[in-house]
């Protein structure tokens, strides 16, 4: 086996006030996509900043490509796109990403090759423009975002940390990222991203890890995660709208955990020791003309909603999970 | 160290390629330049504009002294060949008003330059009047008073018995005499230059530290409203990015004061060149102040390292607060600090040597202000400069290592102020964190 792109293990951060992140251990294989997933004020954001030694943990040890990571040049290995984000507005976009890649150790005559070459691939150069030679504030938002991009990859890191990359990005951005995520992937880099979006997560991740109140709720490949999961969601439909009885039900605590309702529609998810036939048995005693019901895997989104529910949201911290 | 470099650099390059930069350091020595060289070359011009034997005298004191008066205003002007003397013309008290005005008339038209009306009480009171175009020049109505004291004075020492040649060289005397007093004065002068220049030397200390200094704190302030400092920090450490900015901002403050003392050497030089091609004869005397080489190693200490020190604490309020307004607000304790030096500049000055300025000399916040200025004005003992320089250089390293850890938090808090009792725990805090 490969060294793991990352390992964390113990990892706590205390503030005077609370504990961002408590005894967080997660390995990342290489090549992989790991989704780091929990409500705002999670921990992701300290988590990240931990892992790129902007703020250090108070216990517990990280490492990047089997080294540790406050090491020498170890950062160098790394791409970050934080959650915040915002360029020198008064510099040229050619310096300001001359500047990134410098800080990364890339010696100026690379950089000048790179930066051509993404330019020209995300049309911020063409035949009739050199955004390259435009001032940052020149440009629009999207553009802007694309420049931050191109800044977070210019030194080909080996691992790429994306936090909450999705937010804010216009769809053509979006897709633009996503793509790029594959293609790293496909290269054999390895891509951690944070968000509280499930189906971005669902669509794009290998593994997961899904972190509540600075406590981790769950890890592993998506496969698993799902496996764990599987057999104790329904999907329900009803011909109409459900009556008094089939309402009382899908209320039943003992019979059902959760009940995602989209009116006619239901995904259902049985509570532990309930059984799907006794379930079933109940809505057709019940008088409830079925239309489909269905064990189905869950979504990535579901589960999240069943580990981490309305109660991993620690209060009073948002914005930097 | 690359790296460190690198935010060096882009500090520096950033800065001096802006509109303002160009500007202030080229036109700055064109500035001082200019209020330099425009009085000497004014008054000049007004000097020689209306020499003052192109006026005509009226004498009506019946003694002759509007004759001597002319020859003495002809003496003076050593320029140009023999000057012709001032006509003089002698009459009644009872013409005087109508050739007055006659006159008068003559220098509106722009046909003479003046008129010096000596009456029949001037010999006694000593009491005359002058009209033209040029009395506002100090220099000439100098010249004029000065020639009819000394005729005067002969005219006196000859009603009191003395012969009219040894009264001349008597007079003559007191002409030099004067002289003398006027090059004693030049003697302090040089006292006077040195004082003027340990002024000019602590006014561009705290001139440049608050304009440096803010340039810090608005680009601490920028890289944190843009939020670029989190991708920063990601690849250097904070401490480096500190480091990179005081340096770079540093040399950028230096580029700029290399330029103005290039081309100020570059005038001192060529001022009678300057002057000449202005058609200025006779350069200006400018008393240089001596200074020691110890004192100007000194003096470059001290600037660096009271720059050092409050640039360190224009970014550490630059990284706790989150706005342009905000900052006003806190950066003025430092400002404080620095008003608080220059306010005492002045009484120090006049008494260099006073237990105050002893006291504000060893302060680490006025020192690098005060006591480049005592320094440069008066005497001051080597042991007590090193002594107020180690001073400095332990506040600074305080103030750095208090402010690097303030940066450091402070960097990534976004939309809030720190209050008091924050800072006080990231001081006390373990620096890792």
């Amino acid at each position: 086996m490969t060294t793991p792109a990352l390992e964390i293990s113990g990892v706590t951060k205390r503030y005077a006030a609370h504990t961002a992140v408590r005894d967080l251990s997660l390995t990342v294989p290489t090549g992989t996509v790991y989704g780091l997933l929990g409500p705002n004020g999670a921990g992701k954001t300290t988590t990240i900043r931990m892992i790129l030694n902007i703020i250090a943990p108070d216990t517990g040890s990280i490492r990047i490509l089997g080294v540790p990571h406050h090491a020498a040049s170890q950062l160098d290995r790394v791409g970050y796109l934080p959650e915040e984000r915002g360029l020198y507005k008064k510099m040229m976009v050619r310096d300001v990403l001359r500047f990134l890649a410098e800080l990364k150790g890339i010696d100026r005559k690379t950089a000048d090759i790179r930066i051509d070459e993404w330019l020209e691939r995300l049309t911020l150069r063409t035949e009739a423009k050199d955004w390259g030679k435009a001032k940052v504030d020149e440009l629009s938002r999207g553009m802007q975002q694309k420049v931050q991009f191109i800044g977070t990859l210019l030194h080909d890191p080996e691992l790429v940390i994306l936090d909450e990359p999705f937010s804010g990005l216009d769809p053509i951005n979006a897709q633009a990222l996503k793509d790029t995520v594959v293609e790293l992937r496909r290269r054999g880099r390895t891509v951690i991203f944070s968000t509280h979006l499930m189906d971005n997560a669902e669509r794009l991740c290998d593994a997961v890890c899904i972190i509540a109140g600075g406590t981790k709720v769950l890890d592993g490949t998506m496969a698993a995660v799902k496996g764990a999961h599987a057999g104790r969601t329904i999907a329900l439909a009803l011909e109409s709208d459900p009556s008094h009885e089939i309402r009382a039900i899908l209320d039943d605590r003992t019979l059902v955990a959760r009940c995602d309702d989209h009116g006619r529609s239901f995904e259902v998810e049985l509570a532990r020791d309930a059984d799907a036939q006794t379930f079933l048995r109940q809505l057709v005693s019940s008088g409830a003309s079925i239309q489909r019901f269905e064990r189905v895997q869950p979504s990535l989104h579901q589960i999240f909603l069943e580990r981490v529910g309305a109660t991993g949201v620690e209060p009073g911290m948002s914005g930097h999970g | 160290m690359a790296k460190l470099w690198a935010v060096i650099r882009r500090e520096y390059l950033e800065r001096v390629r802006t509109k303002w930069f160009v500007i202030v350091t080229l036109f700055g020595p064109l500035f001082f330049g200019g209020i330099m060289i425009l009085p000497a070359y004014l008054s000049v011009r007004s000097m020689r504009e209306a020499r003052v034997a192109d006026i005509r005298i009226l004498d009506a004191t019946g003694s002759g002294l509007g004759a001597r008066v002319a020859q003495r205003l002809a003496a003076p002007t050593l320029q140009g060949p023999s000057p012709t003397t001032a006509p003089v013309d002698e009459l009644r008290p009872a013409e005087l008003a109508t050739r007055e005005s006659e006159l008068i008339a003559q220098i509106q038209r722009k046909e003479l330059a003046g008129v010096l009306v000596l009456d029949s009480g001037t010999v006694a009171s000593g009491a005359a009047r002058y009209a033209g175009r040029n009395a506002s020049s100090v220099g000439d109505m100098e010249a004029i008073e000065g020639a009819i004291r000394q005729s005067l004075l002969t005219a006196r020492l000859t009603s009191a018995g003395i012969d009219a040649e040894r009264a001349e060289t008597l007079a003559r005397v007191r002409v030099r005499l004067k002289a003398d007093r006027v090059t004693d004065e030049g003697l302090g002068g040089s006292g006077l230059a040195n004082s003027i220049f340990g002024f000019g030397v602590a006014f561009l200390l705290y001139f440049s530290i608050i304009f440096y200094g803010q340039a810090i704190l608005r680009g601490v302030l920028e890289e944190k409203t843009t939020r670029v400092a989190e991708v920063i920090v990601a690849s250097v450490s904070p401490d480096v990015l500190l480091a990179g900015k005081v340096i770079g901002v540093g040399a950028v403050g230096l580029t700029q004061q290399l330029v103005w003392l290039l081309s100020s050497v570059g005038f001192y030089t060529q001022r009678a060149k300057i002057f000449g091609a202005m058609g200025i004869e006779g350069v200006p005397q400018v008393g240089l102040p001596s200074v020691e080489p110890f004192v100007l190693v000194a003096l470059v200490l001290f600037f660096l390292l009271g720059y050092t020190l409050y640039a360190s604490l224009f970014a550490a309020v630059g990284a706790m607060v989150g706005s342009q307004e905000e900052a006003q607000q806190a950066a003025q304790p430092v400002i404080m600090l620095l008003v608080f030096s220059i306010i005492f500049a002045q009484p120090i000055l006049t008494n260099p040597n006073s237990r105050l300025a002893e006291i504000v000399s060893w302060v680490p916040f006025s020192a690098p202000i005060i006591m480049p200025m005592r320094m440069t004005a008066t005497q001051v003992g080597a042991g007590e400069i090193i002594g107020s320089l180690l001073g400095v250089l332990l506040a600074s390293v305080a103030c750095v290592w208090v402010a690097a850890r303030i940066y450091r938090v402070g960097l990534l808090m976004y939309g809030k102020r720190m209050s008091f009792a924050t800072i006080m725990e990231i001081i006390r805090l373990r620096r890792s964190d």
